[in-house]
C-alpha cells in the first residue's frame, strides 16, 4: 500500500491517455463525480492496520533475515508464507512474492499501445469490471491515485491477455490482478500474473467453464471423505458448487470482508500447489458446519450463507485444516469420486429432464399437443389471424351470393341446352 | 464483499415452495442492483461484478398467499453462461430478461439471451422484460422493446433501480411474475392472463409518470 506515490509517478503518457478514456465509459456508471466524490469512502473492505503481535513480531524477524540473505532457498519461503501469519505485512510481501514465484520484476516489455488494448474483444468487459471494483481500493485513496490505479488495473489484464491469445478473461480475474497490483506494483504484477495465468489460473481461463466447474466438484469429494454428514446433508439440499466459483475464481479476493485476509489467503496460495483454494473452500465450509445444519436442508438458504463468509474467521486454523486434507487426500485419490459424482448429476439432470419433459405432456390437453405438431410457421400470430378472418369472410360471402345468384344462372346453360336440345328435336 | 442478500429479514414462510425466478441480461445493465432494490429495498450504487450466482430470497403476499421468490441474479459475462448454463435454469419457474435502456447492445444481446432460455427451459415458464435504467437518456426506443416483448409474448416494464419513486414499479414486475407463478400452478400453463393485467394496471395508475409499465 505504501508505494501509491511512486506508482501512480510512474505513469508514462499512454496510460495517461488511458485515464482519460476510463473515463468517458466511466461516466456512463458514475455520472456525477463531485467535490465530495473525489475522496472515495465507501468501501465495504476493510482495510484497518492492527498493530502487529508478538507472534507477527517474531515472523517478521525471520522474514526480514531470509530477505538479506541473498540465497534464501525457495522452500524456505515457501515455508514462511504457509506457515502462521504468512508473510505479516505488505511491505515484506514487496519483495517475497516475486520471490515466492521466481519472477524478475526487473525485466520489463513495452506495453502494448493503446490502440491495441481498446481493439481487444475483451476490452469492454475489463474496463466494466475495473470501473466497479471500488471496493477493492483502500478507503481515502484519493480520486486521482485510484483512477491512475484502475488504469493500471486495466493495462495489466489486457497486457497478459495480448500476450498469451489463449487465454480468455473471466470477471474475477480482475479481483486477482487488483491484489498483485496494490502489493507489488505494475511491474512484478505483470510478470506474477502472467505466471499465475499460464500455470494455477490456466483452467479458469479457458473458452468454456467446463473444466472450471469440474474442479469445483472436488469439494463434494473432500466432503465425502472428510464429513460424511455434512456432505449427505448439503447434497440432499441440491446446494451445487456454485458458491464456491468465485472463492477458487478469485482466491476469496472478491469474498473476503477483510483487506488482511485476503493477502494472508493469497500468501497461502502461491506457495501451494494450484487446487489448494479448493482445499481451503472445504475447511471453510467444514469449519461452518453447525451453521449450515442451523439453517435447514434448502439450497437457498445454504447458499446465502455460504456466499456470505464472516468477518472474524480464524483463517489459520482453516489453513492448517487444508493442509491436512491435501495431505491425506490428495487431488489424484479422490479424482475417481469427482468423476463418479459428475456422472452421476449428468445423469440425474437427464432423468429430471426426462420426467419432467414427460409431466408436461401429460398436463398438455390434446389441442396442446396437436398445436405443438403443427410447424412454426403455420402458428397463428395476431396477423394471420386477421387474415384468416378475411379470407374466410371473403369465402362465406362467396359461397352467399353463389347460392342466391349462382344457383339460378346454373340453370341456364342446362336450360339452354334442353332448349338446343329440344330445338334440335 | 460478495453481495448475497439475507433471508431473515424478509417475511419468511419456510413451508411455502419457493419460486426459483431467473434474472438475465448483459454485464453491468443492472441485474444485481435491481434484485436488490426488490430484495432489501434499496438501491446499492457501486455494486461489483457478479461472479457466478447470487441468490436471494422475498417472500411476498398475494391474495393472502405468501408467495416465496427465489431470485437467481446471474453473472452477465457470456463465458459463465456457457457452461453454468444448465445450473442456472435448472427447475427455474420464470425469467427476468433486463436491458439498459442507455445501451443499445444491451438490447440486441436480448435476442441472445432469449434464444438461451429456450434451449434451456423445459417448461414455457412465464418471462418478463425489463428496461432498466430510465432515469438516464434513453439511447433504445420504447417501441422495439415493446415490439419484441409483444414477439416474444411477455409483458414488458421499464423501471430504474436508482429511483426511489420507481421503487414500486419494481415491486410491481415481481408482482406480476408472482401472480403468473401462482396462477399458473392452480391452471394449466399460461392461463388467466386476464388476472395479472388488472392487478399490474391497478399497479401502474399508482405509479408516477416516469415508471411505465406495459402489458398485454
Amino acid at each position: 500500500m505504501e508505494n501509491f506515490e511512486s506508482e501512480v509517478s510512474s505513469l508514462d503518457d499512454e496510460t495517461t491517455c488511458l485515464v482519460n478514456s476510463v473515463n468517458s465509459v466511466s461516466k456512463k456508471d458514475e455520472p456525477s463525480f463531485s467535490d465530495d466524490d473525489r475522496i472515495d469512502t465507501r468501501s465495504e473492505l476493510k482495510f484497518e492496520t492492527v498493530v502487529e503481535n508478538e507472534g507477527e513480531k517474531a515472523k517478521r524477524k525471520q522474514i526480514e533475515t531470509a530477505l538479506s540473505s541473498e540465497c534464501t532457498p525457495l522452500l524456505t519461503w515457501k515455508s514462511l508464507a504457509i506457515s502462521r501469519f504468512g508473510l505479516v505485512s505488505d511491505d515484506l510481501r514487496f519483495t517475497a512474492w516475486p520471490l515466492l514465484l521466481e519472477v524478475d520484476p526487473s525485466t520489463d516489455e513495452k506495453n502494448p499501445s493503446l490502440q491495441e488494448l481498446s481493439d481487444h474483444p475483451e476490452y469492454n468487459q475489463v474496463i466494466l469490471d475495473v470501473n466497479r471494483s471500488l471496493k477493492r481500493f483502500p478507503p481515502g485513496i484519493p480520486y486521482e491515485r485510484r483512477v491512475a490505479l484502475q488504469d493500471q488495473l486495466t493495462v495489466l489484464i489486457l497486457r497478459v491477455i495480448i500476450k498469451y491469445p489463449h487465454l480468455r478473461y473471466y470477471q474475477g480475474y480482475h479481483d486477482v490482478a487488483i491484489t498483485f497490483l496494490l502489493v507489488v506494483g505494475e511491474a512484478a504484477a505483470f510478470r506474477i500474473m502472467e505466471k499465475l495465468s499460464t500455470e494455477n489460473l490456466r483452467e479458469c481461463m479457458e473458452p468454456t467453464m467446463e473444466k472450471t466447474d469440474y474442479r469445483l466438484n472436488y469439494i463434494y469429494a473432500l466432503l465425502y471423505n472428510v464429513d460424511r454428514d455434512l456432505h449427505d446433508f448439503m447434497d440432499k439440499a441440491g446446494v451445487g458448487t456454485m458458491f464456491a466459483l468465485p472463492w477458487y475464481l478469485t482466491w476469496f479476493g472478491h469474498s473476503l470482508n477483510q483487506y488482511k485476509d485476503v493477502v494472508r489467503l493469497y500468501d497461502y496460495f502461491l506457495a501451494t500447489p494450484p487446487l489448494m483454494p479448493l482445499y481451503v473452500a472445504t475447511a471453510l465450509v467444514i469449519f461452518r458446519r453447525d451453521e449450515i445444519f442451523a439453517e435447514g436442508c434448502d439450497m437457498a438458504s445454504i447458499h446465502c450463507l455460504l456466499s456470505k463468509i464472516p468477518d472474524n474467521l480464524d483463517f489459520e486454523t482453516i489453513l492448517i485444516d487444508a493442509m491436512r486434507y491435501y495431505e491425506k487426500y490428495p487431488p489424484e485419490k479422490l479424482e475417481k469420486l469427482v468423476r463418479k459424482r459428475v456422472e452421476k448429476e449428468a445423469k440425474e439432470r437427464k432423468k429430471n429432464e426426462q420426467m419432467a419433459r414427460n409431466r408436461m405432456n401429460r398436463q398438455k390437453s390434446l389441442w396442446v399437443r396437436f398445436h405443438n405438431c403443427i410447424p412454426g410457421w403455420l402458428h397463428m400470430t395476431r396477423r394471420s389471424r386477421l387474415g384468416l378472418v378475411f379470407a374466410t369472410a371473403t369465402v362465406v360471402i362467396g359461397y352467399l351470393y353463389y347460392i342466391k345468384y349462382g344457383i339460378e344462372m346454373q340453370h341456364v346453360p342446362f336450360g339452354r341446352l334442353k332448349n338446343s336440345k329440344s330445338s334440335g328435336e | 464483499m460478495s453481495s448475497n442478500g439475507t433471508i431473515r429479514n424478509t417475511s419468511n414462510n419456510q413451508d411455502a415452495h419457493p419460486y426459483k425466478v431467473i434474472v438475465v441480461g448483459d454485464s453491468n445493465v443492472g441485474k444485481t442492483t435491481l434484485t436488490y432494490r426488490f430484495c432489501e429495498g434499496e438501491f446499492r450504487d457501486k455494486i461489483e461484478a457478479t461472479i457466478g450466482v447470487d441468490v436471494r430470497k422475498k417472500t411476498i403476499k398475494i391474495d393472502e398467499e405468501a408467495i416465496v421468490l427465489q431470485l437467481w441474479d446471474t453473472a452477465g459475462q457470456e463465458r459463465f453462461r456457457k457452461s453454468m448454463c444448465p445450473n442456472y435454469y435448472r427447475n427455474a419457474d420464470a425469467i427476468v430478461f433486463i436491458y439498459d435502456v442507455t445501451s443499445p447492445s444491451s438490447f440486441t444481446s436480448l435476442k441472445k439471451w432469449v434464444d438461451e432460455a429456450d434451449i434451456n427451459c423445459l417448461f414455457d415458464v412465464p418471462r418478463v422484460l425489463v428496461g432498466n435504467k430510465c432515469d438516464h437518456a434513453m439511447t433504445v426506443s420504447r417501441d422495439a422493446a415493446l415490439k419484441f416483448a409483444d414477439q416474444h409474448n411477455m409483458p414488458f416494464f421499464e423501471t430504474s433501480a436508482r429511483l426511489d419513486s420507481n421503487c414500486d414499479n419494481v415491486e410491481s414486475i415481481f408482482v406480476t411474475l408472482a401472480h403468473k407463478l401462482k396462477n399458473g400452478r392452480r391452471f394449466s400453463p399460461n392461463s388467466n392472463p386476464d388476472v395479472v393485467t388488472l392487478t399490474a394496471t391497478v399497479i401502474d395508475e399508482t405509479s408516477n409518470q416516469r415508471s411505465c409499465c406495459f402489458l398485454f
